[in-house]
């Protein structure tokens, strides 16, 4: 800290009233309070799952299906949440106006997020063997959590495509393109955000 | 009170400080209720008393006392935001942004005083109630 | 029409420019594609309005049937869906609506913007709440309507238990309507951070656009929980999931759990625009500030945020663990202290203003005796042990019509005539308002006081007649008498609208001396709302010479803006000049989008999955369209840094 940090300054009335947050603009809070309520709908779902979950009695999932295996989830998230860093490349890219930056980037991501729904579709073709949505009401959680979610990836997917697009299509990079990267970096991060909770839910907790 | 202006990591920690002057025992009580209910409700449905080997009733007090003290924390913050800024005020300043900060303050301090009840008389049914009594 | 002449600070150049770039034609694609704040929030109050009737005129058919015991005018069946749409399209299709109509109109022109920040999601709203509204409305006809009550509790809601479309227009319609809902709340939200004129810091921000703001912070968080509510319905019924199922290791109680985590913040996400437009009818006729601004702001806050934590107080007769029981009896009786903090408020402002008594004045003094009364039965809940004694009696229907015409209806009311001349340009019949205000305030308490008795004697609410054994008849005759005269005083209403646009005389543009910005222009506003955005001094800037002053002799530049179709942006908290942005034109892609929403929506309700298929195809392309980064240049002349 230097001379005019200290807890005297940061606690005077001046620092106090600082204008925080400041600066933002309109896309990037419809963009925040969008994700906001999406959250609270993922909240909703895996708190739904736990009350399930915990009503239920001891043992989880029910019946015959057993402890689901970690090996494939594992792997799809290696291959999802390091996604999020050629997002954070692509958007700087498209900060400094390098639209190979941001075409590198953008494509990076698509890949990586192909795959995990690829991942995704191979994990369903082989549990829908063993069980479906309507078998019980573990099934039924299981595939409206991660259903739901890898709808959101597709989403993204197609906003990433959309910016993809426009970026191989030439032009500028204006102020209002920059915003939309943005934008669809802080979905992506957020998809990416709501996986590590699937992933502990879904996965994990069964095992706790 | 420093004469000098603060410099950019003191603004970021003041305004961050404001803000949990402001909203700190709503987060707090927020996380109490869920926290509190949950595990009451969840390992009483369970048919259980422990929770990760603790007594149910230790676990659920912790989820009491925890949470209160963050909200006197922030309450704390809140106060002493409204006294300097009101002084700040006094002394003849007329940015706005003092006026701003000093009604978010007023604001904090008085629901921050509303959050600590609830989480308080929650305590008090803690110490009452046996948990899992219907 | 408004007057023309030259404002002061204006030249007749810029005038002319403002008007070329924000006026939209007046044909017939005007009127599908337009994106003007005001526009679409005169149609959210005409279209809320309609659903209001009709949700109206399915309560005076049970009120006529309960007249007398052991009646035939309905069926059973018939009463269902009547009570079950009466109480839904309350809630959902006109109470929230209406207030965000309000909200619309009102919130750009009182902070000082041009617009709302996203002028086509706004539009996109309104096409998505008057189509699920039709959605839902349209099962009356064919016997389809959701008949589970307006909370559709699990396991009656279930296909086992309720066949045919009934739930699933419930299920489907509401989650359609949700879109429309979180659109306009996040809207709100950007708007009030980012739009707001320069130096309208946070203490400065009007009382009716903080109870905005926390309404839709409130929506935001809270409808999640019903939207996923009712997509697990909808699953369970219609593809054969399990979570309502217990035999299938489900549970009924999920579904109470999540509809009361939305349902109460509900409560408040109904009454608090109300409470702000009390905030911001009081000021005009007690010709004073409300007492303890920051009070009022404190008691909004505090009520959005505590209002998520009662929801179980709902289900204090569904045996759960006592312990957990009191954790939200905490909270359920702390609320009372700020909603009772408004109240005094209201109150000292009454005694220490000089009051002016108008009709929107009886109004909010009707809203205070009939809201007080309903908050008296509401606390009377948060004891558990009363709570059970009167769970699903018509003690319940008093209270929450106490609470909801109270707090929400009688301030609207107070809220038409207070700005039917700002909206409309056109002052209304003091005389024909008073009648309907004496009619509406005797008709309401006739109606719904005696509930309290004939709940308290026994009688259960949703039965669709009653024996004459336990003597209920005569009090119910006298609420069926009194929810007529109710009627009547909503028509005179409706009489005083339609003779003020017709026969009215002109309104100036501030006829009350009222402090807020949205006086501060003309009546009715122009397309650009203010022909100088003003800069703000203090919390009341009409009754502040230096915002006049800021529109006249010292209009600047930055301020006129007349260069494009542009609104200014500044910061969040303080409101310092950021940058003027540029606003959408009128567009007709809200409305197509709306409308593949509306044929998803249908085809999924009657089973044509290829259909749906087909408009979910349609959503994806007009959003993609929508969204395709064509960048500002169709908005010419504005250099955004």
């Amino acid at each position: 800290m230097t001379d005019r940090g200290g807890i005297m300054a940061a606690t005077g009335a001046e620092a106090l009233s600082t204008e925080l947050p400041a600066g933002r603009s309109t896309g990037w809070w419809g963009m925040v309070m969008f994700v906001a309520t999406e959250a609270t709908l993922f909240a909703c779902l895996l708190g739904s799952y736990f009350y399930l979950r915990f009503q239920y009695g001891p043992q989880w999932p029910p019946g015959a299906i057993g402890t689901p295996e970690l090996l494939k989830p594992l792997i799809m998230t290696a291959v999802l949440l390091p996604s999020s860093l050629p997002m954070v490349w692509a958007e700087h890219g498209s900060r400094h106006g390098r639209r190979w930056q941001l075409r590198c980037g953008l494509g990076a991501t698509m890949v990586l997020g192909l795959t995990f729904l690829t991942l995704q579709a191979i994990e369903y073709a082989e549990k829908l063997r063993h069980f479906t949505l309507t078998t019980d009401v573990y099934g039924s959680l299981f595939y409206l959590i991660t259903g739901f979610h890898g709808l959101h990836v597709l989403v993204g997917l197609t906003m990433i495509g959309w910016l993809l697009a426009a970026a191989l299509s030439g032009g500028t990079i204006d102020a209002h393109r920059r915003e939309r990267v943005r934008n669809t970096a802080i979905y992506w991060h957020f998809v990416d955000a709501v996986w590590v909770a699937i992933l502990f839910t879904i996965y994990l907790s069964p095992r706790l | 009170m420093t004469t000098t202006p603060p410099g950019p990591r003191a603004r970021l920690t003041g305004g961050v400080l404001l803000w949990y002057g402001v909203l700190g025992g709503a987060v707090a009580w927020a996380v109490h209720v869920v926290a509190a209910w949950g595990l009451d409700e969840l390992a009483c449905a369970a048919g259980s008393d422990r929770v990760l080997a603790m007594p149910l009733g230790r676990v659920v007090g912790l989820a009491v006392i925890v949470p209160a003290l963050v909200t006197a924390g922030s309450l704390a913050v809140a106060a002493l935001a409204w006294r300097r800024t009101a002084r700040a005020q006094a002394t003849g300043t007329q940015d706005r942004a003092y006026g701003r900060s000093r009604m978010l303050a007023v604001v904090g301090v008085w629901v921050n005083l509303l959050f600590l009840t609830i989480i308080v008389l929650g305590g008090v049914a803690v110490l009452v109630l046996p948990p899992c009594q219907l | 029409m408004a007057t023309t002449s030259t404002p002061p600070g204006v030249s007749r150049v810029d005038l002319a420019r403002l008007t070329e770039h924000w006026a939209e034609s007046p044909s017939l694609r005007g009127w599908f594609s337009t994106v003007d704040h005001k526009r679409i929030g005169r149609r959210y109050l005409v279209t809320a309005g309609v659903f209001f009737v009709l949700a109206g005129l399915s309560a005076l058919a049970m009120r006529t049937q309960l007249a007398r015991p052991e009646a035939g005018l309905l069926s059973p069946e018939e009463y269902n869906q009547l009570f079950t749409m009466h109480g839904t399209a309350m809630i959902f299709l006109f109470a929230t609506p209406m207030l965000f109509g309000f909200g619309n109109y009102l919130v750009p022109l009182m902070i000082g913007a041009r617009d709302m920040a996203f002028p086509r999601l706004n539009a996109f709203g309104y096409w998505v709440f008057l189509f699920a509204g039709l959605f839902m409305w349209a099962s009356l006809p064919f016997g389809a309507a959701p008949n589970n009550g307006w909370f559709a509790y699990a396991p009656l809601s279930s296909e086992q238990h309720n066949p045919g479309l009934h739930m699933d227009v419930y299920a489907l319609g509401l989650l359609f309507l949700g879109i429309s809902t979180t659109a306009a709340s996040i809207n709100f939200i950007v708007t009030a951070l980012k739009l707001r004129a320069p130096g309208m810091s946070l203490n400065r921000v009007p009382l009716f656009v903080w109870a905005i703001v926390a309404t839709a912070f409130m929506v935001i968080f809270a409808l999640p929980a019903l939207n996923l509510d009712n997509a697990m319905l909808f699953l369970d019924r219609r593809f054969d999931t399990h979570f309502f199922d217990p035999s299938a290791g489900g549970n009924v109680l999920l579904w109470q759990h999540l509809f009361w985590i939305f349902g109460h913040p509900d409560v408040y996400i109904i009454v608090m625009p109300g409470l702000g437009i009390v905030s911001a009818v009081l000021p005009a006729f007690t010709r004073r500030g409300v007492v303890g601004y920051p009070l009022i702001v404190l008691s909004i806050v505090a009520i959005a945020i505590i209002s998520f934590g009662v929801w179980v107080h709902h289900m204090f007769a569904t045996g759960l663990p006592q312990l957990s029981y009191s954790f939200f009896s905490a909270a359920s009786t702390i609320i009372t202290i700020p909603s009772g903090l408004q109240i005094f408020a209201w109150l000292a402002t009454m005694l220490l203003g000089r009051l002016v008594i108008r009709v929107p004045l009886l109004f909010v003094v009707g809203f205070i005796v009939t809201f007080v009364l309903g908050g008296v039965t509401g606390t009377m809940f948060a004891l558990t042990a009363f709570d059970q004694q009167v769970t699903d009696t018509y003690f319940v229907v008093a209270h929450f019509h106490y609470v909801l015409i109270g707090g929400a209806v009688f301030p609207m009311l107070a809220g038409i005539y207070y700005w039917l001349p700002k909206i409309t340009g056109r002052m209304y019949h003091e005389g024909l308002g008073r009648w309907a205000f004496w009619l509406v305030f005797a008709g309401m308490h006739v109606t719904f006081f005696p509930m309290h008795l004939y709940g308290l004697f026994g009688m259960p609410r949703r039965v669709y007649t009653y024996a004459s054994e336990p003597g209920w008849g005569g009090w119910n005759l006298v609420s069926t008498i009194g929810s007529y005269v109710l009627a009547l005083g909503l028509l005179l209403v409706l009489v005083g609208v339609v003779h003020a646009v017709r026969r009215g005389r002109p309104a100036p543009p501030d006829p009350w001396g009222a402090d807020t910005l949205e006086w501060a222009t003309t009546s009715p506003p122009e397309p650009y709302n203010f022909p100088v955005l003003p800069r703000v001094h203090s919390l009341h800037p009409v009754w502040d010479e230096r915002t006049a002053e800021s529109t006249g002799e010292g209009a600047t530049a930055d301020r006129i803006l007349s260069e494009g179709r542009v609104t200014l942006l500044t910061s969040e908290l303080d409101a310092r000049v950021e940058r003027p942005v540029p606003m959408p034109e009128s567009t007709l892609k809200p409305l197509v989008l709306a409308a593949a929403l509306l044929v998803l929506f249908a085809a999924l309700l009657v089973a044509w999955y290829p259909v749906a298929a087909v408009a979910a195809v349609v959503v994806a392309a007009t959003i993609a369209v929508w969204l395709w980064p064509a960048g500002p240049s169709r908005t010419s002349g504005v250099a955004t840094p």
